[in-house]
């Protein structure tokens, strides 16, 4: 990314989830960013923005938006070793985040009761 | 109202819906359904591996449970999940499920204490009007009373709880831990003759399980090195089963007293047991020895309700909600320390 990196925490990644619409980006942002971040060596932040902010949107077969459906992860570490461990804990939640999405939304179990 | 509750603070995963029909009428349990997360003989659980089996679990059971109950999104009124005391990491997994859930169906949340829970559960179930509580399990042993709008700690365990004595001494038999290392241990105390000398740990109002745990280890280890061991004062051969049989007849012993003397201090004479070690019929006897000698009753249940489950975070977290007690989006995280007297219980008086 064209981030300055930050001298502190030198190890950095950014991970980029689309999903299918702003309500699910927004949902996993609210869910995954009230647990704080285990150790003071790693900084995280969480953000949504459109397709038509990142640099997919450069790609002319791919339908630009301006609903922020990508759920933007940005983490930053001490060493590559914390990164590695504190993205680990991230995909581990993001697992539980997209199976509850895929399976247990309104409009996969029906808001009324079966008749 | 109807609610969800959400349980996974230790190897089991429940989920369990509960309706409160209306004030007066018994809570109506439409269902409640549990995974435990076994591990092989001589080895406990680790917060990462449990984690990893409660975010594997939680999705199906959920989705289970609300087909077992029949009801639907809007039918639920709030979901209620546990927000400590337990293992951090299996707590944060069903943690974000159930904010996910939150977001989605657009319900509150509502944080319960696991002890809480087991209490509530307790006095719906069994009916007990004002006892004395012995919780009982793998994380927790503590003795507690009710007084003014909160459960007060009598006495508790000051190193380890009394079901992390009986797990960690079934690892050190090895003996299997399917259902529950517990269950077995009872199952071959059963069998046991010989009551062998360990330490008693009884501390005023509490009690201590870590030196009768090195105890009873060493003994497994002289038997392992010398199987033909005799007891000195009986001169019978001594086998595994003693040992066990040993173990229970000591710390449930400590249990009894500290209860009878929690009793003793309040005036009751009936003691409700929650937890998984509650399941033990050796301690429901003993205790219920003790309260008979009172002129009271021990009250119990059966291993759906006492083993860690869903319903109860779903019934306590109801009896909050209902007095308008939720749990903001941005304060549901989870907490490995979480003191039973620290919840205010609005719900009674």
């Amino acid at each position: 990314m064209a981030n300055q990196i930050d001298p502190e925490f030198p190890c950095s990644l950014t991970i980029d989830l689309p999903l299918p619409t702003a309500r699910l980006a927004s949902a996993a942002m609210q869910a995954l960013r009230v647990d704080k971040e285990l150790s003071p060596l790693v900084r995280r932040s969480f953000s949504t923005i459109s397709t038509a902010s990142t640099h997919a949107s450069k790609d002319s077969s791919l339908v630009s938006s301006s609903e922020e459906t990508i759920l933007r992860t940005e983490y930053k570490a001490t060493t590559n070793r914390m990164l590695r461990v504190a993205v680990n804990g991230f995909m581990e939640s993001m697992s539980v985040v997209l199976g509850v999405m895929e399976e247990l939304d309104v409009d996969v179990l029906g808001v009324e009761a079966p008749k | 109202m109807i609610a969800i509750g959400l349980e996974g603070s230790a190897n089991k995963l429940g989920v369990g819906i509960i309706s409160h029909p209306s004030p007066g009428k018994p809570a109506k349990v439409l269902s409640n359904i549990r995974h435990t997360f076994v591990t092989p003989p001589g080895e406990g659980f680790l917060p990462k591996d449990t984690a990893k089996h409660h975010r594997t679990w939680v999705v199906r059971l959920v989705k289970q449970a609300m087909v077992e109950a029949g009801v639907s999104i809007n039918d639920i009124d709030c979901i209620c999940y546990t927000k400590g005391p337990g293992m951090g990491a299996p707590l944060q997994s069903v943690a974000v499920a159930a904010r996910m859930l939150s977001l989605l169906w657009q319900k509150e949340l509502v944080g319960v204490n696991h002890c809480v829970g087991h209490i509530e559960m307790g006095r719906e179930i069994t009916g007990a009007q004002n006892p004395v509580v012995l919780y009982v399990s793998g994380g927790n042993t503590q003795v507690i009373a009710y007084a003014e709008q909160r459960y007060r700690i009598f006495g508790e365990a000051l190193d380890i709880a009394v079901g992390n004595c009986l797990d960690r001494f079934a690892r050190t038999l090895e003996i299997s831990n399917d259902p529950a290392p517990g269950y077995n241990i009872e199952q071959l105390a059963k069998k046991g003759k010989v009551l062998l000398d360990l330490p008693y740990a009884v501390k005023g109002m509490d009690c201590s399980f870590s030196g009768i745990l090195a105890s009873i280890d060493i003994l497994a280890g002289d038997l392992k090195a010398n199987p033909d061991q005799r007891d000195p004062l009986t001169g019978e051969v001594i086998t595994t089963a003693d040992l066990c049989f040993s173990l229970q007849e000591t710390v449930y012993a400590m249990l009894v007293e500290i209860t009878e003397r929690a009793m003793a201090h309040v005036g009751s004479n009936q003691v409700l047991i929650v937890g998984g070690v509650g399941c033990n019929e050796r301690l429901q006897e003993m205790m219920g020895i003790m309260a008979k000698d009172r002129g009271g009753s021990v009250f119990g249940m059966d291993e759906r309700f006492a083993i860690d489950n869903g319903i109860m975070i779903a019934h306590a977290g109801l009896e909050a909600y209902k007095t308008g007690f939720t749990t903001p989006l941005e304060e549901s995280t989870c907490t490995q320390r979480f003191r039973t007297d620290e919840v205010f219980v609005r719900w009674r008086d």
